[in-house]
């Protein structure tokens, strides 16, 4: 019997390889992170059809049952994105303040010379 | 408009004897009640200054601007677009008066806490070529009890983070000499800076020596720095930087 969660992740999953492939054309996304989201969207696709499969992963890995290892390596996963993204906006935040201090040097260089050049004048 | 002084320029009232370029690196956040007091003061020293206005939102740019423009040569003002912390404020001073050929930097807090009559002895260990850096070092007995507690615990995560042991950890009032300057490598943005100053010091072997200067304390200048929450934000952190 197809339960309804079934329909659900297979539909999400699609959406989601048409989202990556979206991006990825409006050059939003690098390769490496399109085929990562891709393989994730994919195996939510094939856990979906096949939900027995997750009892073959889980006995190889050793935790009892197939939704187990789900929610681990979900959280894992997840761990793993808010990791990624703290550290990418730590750089991003490095990257503006590098910027402000520039803009703020190079403000106060044209400043003075528009000075030097009003004093020469008069 | 420009207006052409006979002032001595050159610090030459406070240091007659030395031909050292200082420069005051003053950074302003939302400092309008009295950053002008301040930089009077200073330029009445006959200091030149560096103030980096960290985007501020009330009228400290225009404050300094009109001040500085009385005194050409002798004052400029840098200003951050967007606010963006102490540290990152006071590493563009920094930048700023390298790029002016400073010998001497001091760092000088806007909020009027600092006397000005403690520049000198500040500088006189890097003028007389004893010290890279110096701190100036505030009384705790003389702090109120919960900025003396902050400050206290700030000094021993200094320590045990950076496992260096210096008496004020937090003060506002340095001075570095052109080697120490450049030397420093900042990283940080906001308050930590002060402690990641003392680290960099430790790191790269500069010279330090400690100098006890005054602290005026006022309503206004005791709602600003070092508090428990900031002191909190500097432990997360320092924390994070080692496991980083």
């Amino acid at each position: 019997m197809v339960m309804v969660y079934q329909y659900i992740g297979v539909l999400i999953g699609i959406i989601g390889i048409i989202f990556t492939l979206l991006r990825f054309r409006e050059g939003k996304m690098s390769l490496g992170m399109l085929l990562v989201w891709n393989i994730i969207w994919i195996l939510i696709i094939i856990i979906s059809i096949f939900p027995r499969s997750t009892g073959e992963f889980a006995s190889l890995t050793g935790v009892g049952r197939g939704l187990d290892l789900i929610f681990i390596l979900g959280i894992i996963g997840c761990y793993y994105l808010i990791f990624k993204i703290y550290n990418m906006i730590e750089n991003i935040e490095q990257e503006i303040t590098h910027l402000v201090r520039e803009i703020a040097l190079q403000r106060e260089n044209i400043e003075s010379k528009k000075d030097e050049e009003n004093k020469k004048i008069s | 408009m420009l207006i052409e002084t006979d002032e001595k320029p050159d610090s030459y009232k406070l240091f007659p004897e030395s031909d050292l370029q200082i420069w005051m690196i003053i950074p302003a956040y939302n400092e309008e009640k009295f950053v002008g007091k301040v930089l009077k003061d200073l330029f009445n020293l006959g200091l030149n200054l560096i103030v980096i206005d960290d985007g501020s939102r009330d009228n400290t740019y225009q404050i300094v601007l009109d001040i500085i423009k009385n005194h050409p040569g002798r004052g400029y003002i840098y200003q951050h677009p967007i606010n963006r912390g102490l540290g990152a404020t006071l590493k563009t001073g920094i930048e700023a008066a390298l790029n002016k050929n400073a010998d001497i930097m001091v760092t000088f807090d806007a909020d009027g806490q600092h006397n000005p009559e403690d520049i000198l002895p500040v500088c006189r260990p890097i003028i007389e070529g004893r010290a890279d850096v110096v701190i100036g070092i505030r009384d705790f007995n003389e702090m109120p009890q919960h900025k003396k507690r902050s400050n206290q615990i700030m000094n021993l995560i200094t320590r045990i983070f950076y496992n260096a042991n210096v008496k004020d950890s937090q003060s506002g009032l340095r001075a570095f000499n052109n080697k120490a300057a450049k030397a420093l490598d900042i990283e940080s943005r906001e308050y930590g800076v002060s402690s990641e100053i003392i680290r960099e010091i430790k790191h790269k072997n500069l010279r330090m020596e400690e100098v006890p200067i005054e602290t005026i304390y006022t309503d206004y200048s005791l709602s600003k720095g070092t508090n428990a929450k900031i002191g909190f934000k500097i432990l997360v952190k320092m924390i994070r930087e080692i496991l980083k």
